[in-house]
């Protein structure tokens, strides 16, 4: 999954999230995860102040966007002088499942 | 207090070279202090400072505040309440003060307001938002480092990155204080309340903080968290120590910690383009 600005999505694209309006939660909804999404949709989220999306897989690569080894490779570098703390090795344990977890689907770069 | 120490201390509060509140922010202090000051009076004294406002909206607007859809400062003050709006006339003076000085520890300091927030709303802690604005502020005293001691900054930042020191250890090295306690001095001098100052000058040693323990652990948390994700530029790249007293004051657990995270990484998306957007214009 990855959340993207509404700028960035694009037509063909799946909403990996429910969509509120004002991008709260209790906000009204207004479209259901796994929704293609259309030009048409995009104009009326944008309409309707909308301003991130979530998606399926990892669709948007940017320049200089790091891969997941070297994100992988930052976390343990700004890890590695409290790692061996229990309180911190239990973040590190989070950030990392939550790594693996915003990588997901990966394979969804290609469906384009 | 020593002789480098105290000489210091005197270099930095020199107030005539220090970053000042506008009188607004004072003036808002003051009435608050007060309790018969209506909310009229207060939105009153906030509208007379157009640039005040327009901040001020745009921030009770912003993702760090979770509000959306504000458009006035007296509905500002009847929807969130005297205190936030305080709390956000005071950020959006430090905006001010930080956007000047380092675009990186802007950043960071706006991901750690926001990972306050969300921290002390997942712990249904009262007053989330002095506590959002105590983070927001809570590395202030690094601007007055290098607005007031710029050949000590490069002393520091050397050690920093040649013998891989966190920057409060090199500012002890080569200031004898740091800037937490620097931060500390500079919310007296501006008459903070304790419980923004508090935060401010423990944040790296939360036994230290005696009456407001509980918002000085949130803004350490906080910084730890930020710092993990790799969020703006604090100036250490390394992620310090999470330190006992203060998970212990929270009751935090894995499950908690782990919530939240997943919160400000979603959060942080909206932040930087937030970020991006309030340099730019
Ligand atoms: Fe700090
Ligand atoms: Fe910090």
């Amino acid at each position: 999954m990855q959340k993207l600005p509404l700028m960035q999505a694009k037509a063909g694209m799946v909403l990996a999230r429910d969509v509120f309006r004002g991008n709260s939660p209790t906000g009204m909804p207004i479209c259901g995860k796994d929704t293609l999404l259309t030009d048409a949709l995009i104009a009326r989220l944008e309409n309707m102040d909308v301003q991130s999306v979530s998606v399926q897989g990892h669709p948007v690569w940017e320049e200089g966007e790091l891969s997941y080894d070297d994100l992988q490779r930052e976390l343990d570098r700004r890890f590695e002088k409290t790692i061996q703390d229990p309180l911190n090795a239990i973040l590190y344990d989070i950030h990392k499942a939550h790594l693996i977890k915003s990588m997901e689907g990966e394979g969804g770069r290609q469906e384009e | 207090m020593d002789d480098k120490r105290s000489e210091l201390k005197k270099i930095i509060m020199d107030t005539k070279t220090l970053p000042t509140l506008p009188g607004v922010i004072n003036k808002l202090n003051s009435l608050s202090d007060n309790d018969k000051a209506s909310v009229q009076e207060m939105a009153k004294v906030v509208t007379s400072d157009q640039v005040l406002s327009a901040r001020i909206l745009r921030l009770a607007n912003s993702p760090s505040y979770g509000f959306y859809r504000v458009s006035t400062i007296s509905n500002a003050m009847i929807l969130l309440g005297v205190n936030v709006v305080k709390s956000l006339a005071l950020s959006s003076s430090i905006f001010e003060i930080m956007e000047k000085n380092s675009v990186g520890l802007w950043e960071h300091s706006l991901g750690v307001g926001v990972a306050a927030n969300l921290l002390a709303r997942r712990l249904k802690l009262p007053e989330c938002e002095e506590i959002a604005t105590a983070a927001l502020l809570h590395d202030i005293g690094k601007v007055i480092v290098s607005i007031k001691c710029n050949e000590a900054e490069k002393e520091i930042l050397k050690l920093v990155r040649d013998r891989g020191f966190y920057i409060r250890e090199a500012e002890r090295e080569v200031l004898d204080t740091d800037h937490a306690e620097v931060g500390g001095w500079l919310a007296k001098s501006w008459f903070l309340p304790d419980k923004l100052s508090e935060p401010v000058a423990f944040h790296h040693d939360v036994v230290k903080s005696e009456n407001h323990r509980i918002k000085t652990s949130v803004v350490h948390i906080a910084d730890v968290l930020i710092k993990a994700s790799g969020f703006g530029n604090s100036g250490d790249c390394h992620v310090p120590k999470i330190q006992q007293v203060a998970w212990d004051t929270l009751k935090l657990n894995e499950q908690v910690l782990s919530d939240v995270v997943d919160e400000i990484e979603d959060k942080l998306v909206e932040v930087k383009n937030f970020s991006l957007e309030m340099i730019g214009s």
